[in-house]
């Protein structure tokens, strides 16, 4: 990990500590492993809870390190805990990772959201996938976020089949998936198909999915998915029904922009770019 | 309690007495009579092992008024055979049950410690002692507990003395589970061991006291906790009477509702009886409330902003989309129709 990022961490944590905590987090952080373990855990007991702000040239200095890395909206607590994390020496594999298995073993649920806020800062990358997965697994709801929303792991680590897992969690979860770093590059051919599954028990029982959902499908649309195109213009949600048209004029399949071009209004509204999934992010 | 009734004029030990029979222990109060009477209350149950408990409970306990509460670690019910059991447990008391009451807008504290009977495995009681100062120093750990006698074994003596020296270092307060059986006794020992370590009896939470410790408790200092749990322990009746007769002060009630029958319920229930009987808001506050808060909050991880700026939020908006309100569930109780969508 870059020696930057450690840096620019700490600047925001230095805006938002007094001397007395800064002076605290520094001597743990350069402490020994067990020490800096405790100190990990006792956060809490040392740190004011406040909500950290990272003005945009700070957060636009985190993205160029690491693209998709955002720590606005955390408490300093979990700020501090990452940053700690960074500060643990990595030269020695066994014994490194040793240590941040202890700190998953016991940790309790605000630890877990630091721990898994941190991976995209960890040495060894490809160690921590299982862990990754497993948050996925969570039932926790902040556990899975932080591995979920605004994380920039995931899509570099998930294989498909781990990464359609957290996607379709997301949306089961009414989770908004605008938040997960990577959806659009991370699009494929399955999970369309198994959204559209998910869509069709959601509508036998009576329920629905949000209409955004519906931008992993465009682009792999086919003759089935088309049925749910109609279906949801046939909506009596305005919402599905822009979906439909989004996801029919990114599709350059055919049949979907004659679908399409029934709906002239929608159709115009999407051709000018007055409409966008942003409109239906919420 | 087996009754042996017989004509005698000069009735047994065992016997009921007419007086007795018309002034029973512990009373059961249904929520359409009561509800009224708790109005506007906040209460905080220090004592209750939610592990054993029924999203149903939360919801109940959520509805009644119940803001917060501490879990304190306890044995669950048959014993652990490896170190693994009990670091999951302590990791589900800061992790999962904590999540659970969220949910149900009720805040969530617990205390850590090495309970009596699991402390007479010796070797697996020296791996636990090895992990706990991992537990204990973590974020909505209040205190060491609950810590102290069951059988009164040189083994439990050692550990409990132990895990209070652990509490001094940490700063924590420590919940002292007092013995079912030879109580008096046990009390009596628990409060000497505490004082004899060094430990302000002002950071000590002396639990399931009855009529017969509670004076020596509050006289030496100690904090008093009463467990509402009819036929084991106290009834609410006989509790609304130590109040009349001790005041509030350094008094707390809980429920310690667990695996057996007990009542997540029991405090304001306890509440609505106190009313009943005349007893002002301001003590019932106390001894419901305020008191437990004062008491654990030494430890400074009480903030009650936590729970009282909560109160009556929505939670659907609050604790957005997650596993316990699965696919639109509603978090309040909606018992009363037939459909289950």
């Amino acid at each position: 990990m870059s020696d930057i990022i450690k840096q620019k961490l700490w600047d925001i944590i230095a805006h938002h500590t007094s001397d007395n905590e800064a002076e605290w987090l520094r001597q743990k952080g350069s402490s020994t492993p067990l020490e800096l373990m405790t100190a990990f855990v006792a956060a809490p007991r040392f740190l004011t809870k406040k909500i950290v702000t990272a003005d945009e040239q700070a957060q636009a200095a985190l993205n160029l390190e690491i693209p998709g890395f955002s720590v606005n909206g955390w408490s300093l607590v979990r700020l501090s805990r990452v940053w700690l994390l960074t500060q643990l020496d990595p030269s020695d594999k066994e014994e490194y990772v040793k240590n941040i298995e202890t700190l998953f073993d016991t940790a309790e649920m605000n630890e877990l959201v630091a721990l898994y806020s941190a991976l995209p800062l960890l040495s060894y990358p490809d160690q921590w996938l299982f862990r990754a997965t497993d948050a996925v697994r969570s039932n926790m709801g902040f556990v899975f976020d932080a591995i979920a929303l605004h994380n920039p792991y995931p899509e570099k680590y998930f294989s498909e089949l781990a990464w359609n897992q957290l996607v379709l969690k997301t949306i089961f979860n009414d989770k908004p998936i605008h938040f997960i770093e990577g959806l659009e590059n991370r699009m494929n051919e399955k999970l369309a198909m198994t959204l559209s599954d998910f869509a069709h028990e959601r509508w036998s029982a009576g329920r629905s999915v949000p209409a955004q959902v519906w931008r992993l499908v465009g682009k792999h649309m086919n003759a089935s998915l088309l049925n749910d195109m109609q279906h949801l213009f046939d909506s009596a949600n305005e919402d599905d029904r822009k979906a439909a048209a989004l996801a029919c004029a990114e599709s350059g399949f055919p049949s979907a922009n004659y679908l399409l071009a029934k709906y002239t209004d929608l159709e115009k509204t999407v051709k000018s770019g007055a409409l966008t999934w942003a409109d239906l992010e919420h | 309690m087996c009754l042996n009734h017989n004509d005698t004029a000069n009735p047994s030990h065992f016997e009921q007495s007419e007086e007795a029979l018309n002034a029973p222990a512990h009373r059961d109060i249904a929520w359409n009579d009561y509800k009224d009477l708790i109005k506007g209350m906040r209460f905080f149950d220090p004592h209750i092992h939610m592990v054993s408990r029924t999203t149903d409970d939360y919801q109940a306990m959520n509805q009644a008024g119940i803001v917060a509460l501490i879990e304190p670690a306890f044995w669950v019910g048959q014993p652990r055979t490896g170190l693994s059991s009990f670091k999951d447990y302590y990791s589900s008391l800061v992790g999962w049950e904590r999540f659970r009451s969220s949910q149900f807008g009720i805040k969530h504290y617990c205390t850590m410690g090495l309970n009596s009977r699991e402390a007479n495995n010796e070797p697996l009681a020296e791996q636990v002692m090895e992990i706990l100062p991992l537990y204990i120093y973590k974020e909505g750990v209040v205190g060491v507990g609950e810590i102290g006698f069951d059988d009164q074994t040189p083994a439990e003596e050692k550990y409990y003395r132990l895990q209070l020296e652990l509490a001094k270092d940490a700063k924590l307060p420590v919940q002292v589970h007092t013995p079912h059986r030879d109580k008096k006794k046990g009390t009596e020992r628990s409060m000497a061991i505490a004082l004899e370590h060094g430990i302000d009896p002002s950071w000590v939470i002396v639990d399931h006291n009855n009529e017969e410790t509670v004076k020596s408790v509050l006289d030496q200092g100690f904090w008093a906790a009463f467990t509402i749990y009819p036929f084991t322990k106290m009834g609410n009746e006989r509790m609304v009477k130590v109040v009349e007769q001790y005041g509030p002060e350094r008094i707390m009630i809980n429920s310690a509702a667990d695996w057996g029958i007990s009542d997540p319920l029991a405090i304001p229930k306890t509440a609505a009886l106190m009313k009943m009987r005349g007893i002002s808001d301001e003590a019932i506050r106390l001894v419901t409330y305020q008191n437990a808060i004062d008491a654990f909050g030494k430890s400074g991880q009480i903030d009650v902003t936590d729970f009282e700026a909560a109160y009556a939020v929505d939670q659907t908006e609050k604790f957005h989309g997650n596993s316990i309100l699965r696919g639109g569930q509603q978090p309040a109780p909606v018992k009363d129709f037939l459909v289950i969508k």
